[in-house]
């Protein structure tokens, strides 16, 4: 039973068919990356999963749950989190009110708790902040906990970024490009982590990555796109040895 | 095991619980006391006359509305220019008690509380209805949208005759426990009610901060692109924080009535929502302390410039009117030299004075 089916999506704007009939299955528990030359339509599959676009055409399923008309909130609180490209954190907060704010959903008190922050109230956010921690924790952030969002590096920057949305508790987690712009070690360390997220954390993993060697690497299961059509999908052998993925990739030879 | 309770040096937050706290060390929380104290207790060793407890209960009144105007443009950046209006609402509210039921009902004479936050919850209601464009419109489109409401606000009043066509409507004198409070304890009856509302309402605000419903205005704020991401609809969040700008002023407005026995059209334009702003920014947008700085700051200039063109009057003919050239001229001045050299307002000044005693005698 596959986790997230999209079925024959169709985006276009205006004239420019930015995804046509795209098919794909996204199988619980694996990491899935979905990979494409520079405006093959990646990004723009992933909007479309977590509601910032919706298809013009076709459809998009969570488990029998339909959201190809879903909002972005409406998306993540069915446990579908995404980690932006060009970061859009809230540079203005510590990483710690960045990661407490994606936790909104998830406290369930009401507002006159909330005024008097006694009890209930106070007794959820601090189950709230160990939560937090938790998350802080396992993505090795404990050095900048504290510190405002803004000022820290662009990796430090991105490792906040994917925190965040699994501090949303996701079952699916879209990762737009984490490792774009990363040096080797810093790229080596989302790798694990990413790794670490499948398999300690059971959260599925749609992985968008121009890295091609990290793409073969650690998917389960590729699908490449290429001008807004699906070209291939497999396993990375299987797409790695594709002559429509080779003549996209190297051109006509 | 804490060192000392005294001083920040040496506790760490050792529970989550703990680092919930708003006062840290029994120092803050002394000083706090104290300072709450000495608010509650100087009237009684210090009386004022009339004119002066005026001021200060103003002062009290303009404190609320500009805490919730920092709601809804310190923490969520929605500018609001048509906050004057809300806190007519809420004045107008208590007036519309007093033309149906009369100025002496014992509705507005006993149940006074119940229909100050009975103004506030109808100030809410309309901060909501308002707050409504910001579902589509963003930055000055959204601003250019309150002050439209604003306009709207003032024809109204203006032109019904249900509302005395903004001429002042009469609102009875209060009862408290010991009966009417006369015209002797009128003033230091409203600042102690007006006080304690500050107190709870300051109290409520700095809560509020830390829970869900305070952290959604902030992303909101920041980037609401995110925001969406991150679960949180947008556009509720954004009527959500109108209607909270709007409760407070609400009670200011309803505050506003009773203080002065009277609804009149004139405490509501345009020019007192550009003062409400003024205040915000001076005191210091996205900080509760900066509520509290800005009307003190501009109210206490007002007061002192009206001091001095008293003076300046003995000395100069009298054809030139200095108190009217006066007035708006040093008002303008002080805010276009705060938004150049401190746009952060006055909180970021009680900022740096708390980190610099927190450390001395070291620098850092």
């Amino acid at each position: 039973m596959a986790q997230l089916t999209i079925s024959d999506v169709t985006l276009s704007f205006g004239g420019l068919k930015a995804l046509s009939d795209v098919n794909m299955t996204i199988e619980p528990g694996l990491i899935t990356s979905i990979i494409g030359p520079n405006g093959a339509g990646k990004t723009s599959m992933l909007n479309c999963i977590s509601g910032f676009y919706h298809p013009t055409r076709g459809d998009i399923f969570y488990k029998d749950k339909k959201l190809t008309h879903a909002s972005p909130h409406e998306v993540s609180n069915m446990g579908i989190a995404r980690a932006f490209q060009n970061l859009e954190l809230f540079s203005g907060l510590s990483v710690l009110d960045n990661l407490l704010l994606a936790r909104h959903q998830n406290l369930k008190y009401g507002f006159l708790e909330a005024v008097v922050f006694y009890g209930k109230a106070s007794r959820i956010e601090a189950e709230n902040r160990a939560y937090v921690e938790d998350i802080i924790d396992f993505m090795e952030l404990e050095p900048y906990r504290k510190s405002l969002v803004g000022n820290l590096s662009y990796g430090v920057q991105k490792k906040v970024e994917v925190a965040r949305a699994m501090t949303l508790a996701p079952d699916i987690l879209l990762l737009d490009e984490p490792m774009a712009g990363m040096n080797q070690e810093e790229k080596e360390d989302i790798v694990r982590f990413v790794m670490d997220i499948q398999k300690e954390r059971q959260i599925t993993v749609v992985l968008v990555e121009h890295d091609l060697g990290v793409v073969m690497d650690i998917s389960d299961r590729i699908y490449v796109l290429d001008f807004g059509e699906l070209i291939g999908s497999g396993t990375p052998e299987e797409v790695a040895g594709n002559p429509k993925v080779i003549e996209a990739y190297i051109g006509e030879g | 095991m804490s060192a000392n309770s005294w001083l920040a040096t040496g506790n760490f937050h050792t529970t989550y619980k703990h680092e919930q706290n708003t006062f840290y060390t029994s120092l803050d929380r002394s000083v706090f006391t104290f300072f709450l104290i000495l608010l509650f207790a100087w009237p009684i060793f210090y009386p004022l006359s009339n004119k002066y407890m005026l001021v200060t209960d103003n002062i009290l009144i303009a404190i609320v509305a500009v805490m919730g105007l920092n709601l809804v443009t310190g923490f969520a950046g929605l500018i609001s220019i048509g906050h004057a209006a809300f806190v007519g609402i809420g004045a107008y509210t208590v007036a519309s008690f007093c033309r149906t039921l009369g100025a002496d009902h014992v509705m507005v004479t006993h149940f006074w509380p119940v229909l100050i936050i009975f103004s506030g919850l109808f100030g809410a209601f309309f901060g909501a209805l308002v707050g409504l464009p910001a579902l589509r419109l963003k930055h000055l489109y959204l601003a250019i949208a309150t002050l439209s409401f604003q306009m709207i606000f003032q024809w109204v009043i203006n032109f019904m005759s249900f509302f005395n066509q903004g001429q002042t409507i009469s609102v009875g004198r209060a009862f408290w426990l010991t009966g009417e409070i006369g015209r002797n304890q009128h003033y230091v009856f409203w600042y102690y009610i007006i006080l304690t509302i500050v107190v709870l309402l300051g109290f409520g605000v700095r809560n509020l901060m830390k829970t869900r419903y305070g952290r959604c205005l902030i992303a909101v704020r920041d980037n609401d692109r995110a925001a969406d991401a991150m679960g949180m609809n947008p556009g509720l969040t954004k009527v959500y924080a109108f209607a909270l700008a709007g409760f407070f002023a609400g009670v200011a407005g309803a505050l506003h009535a009773y203080l002065y026995r009277g609804v009149g059209f004139d405490s509501f334009t345009l020019k007192i929502s550009v003062s409400y702003l003024a205040m915000a920014i001076v005191g210091g947008l996205g900080t509760l302390n900066g509520s509290f700085w800005g009307p003190v700051a501009i109210k206490l200039l007002d007061l002192q410039v009206e001091h001095l063109s008293e003076v300046a009057k003995q000395y100069l003919p009298s054809a030139m009117n200095v108190a009217t050239a006066l007035k708006p001229f040093t008002f303008g001045l002080v805010i276009v030299l705060f938004l150049m050299f401190e746009p952060r307002g006055i909180a970021n000044w009680w900022r740096i004075t708390k980190s610099y005693t927190k450390l001395w005698p070291f620098r850092y």
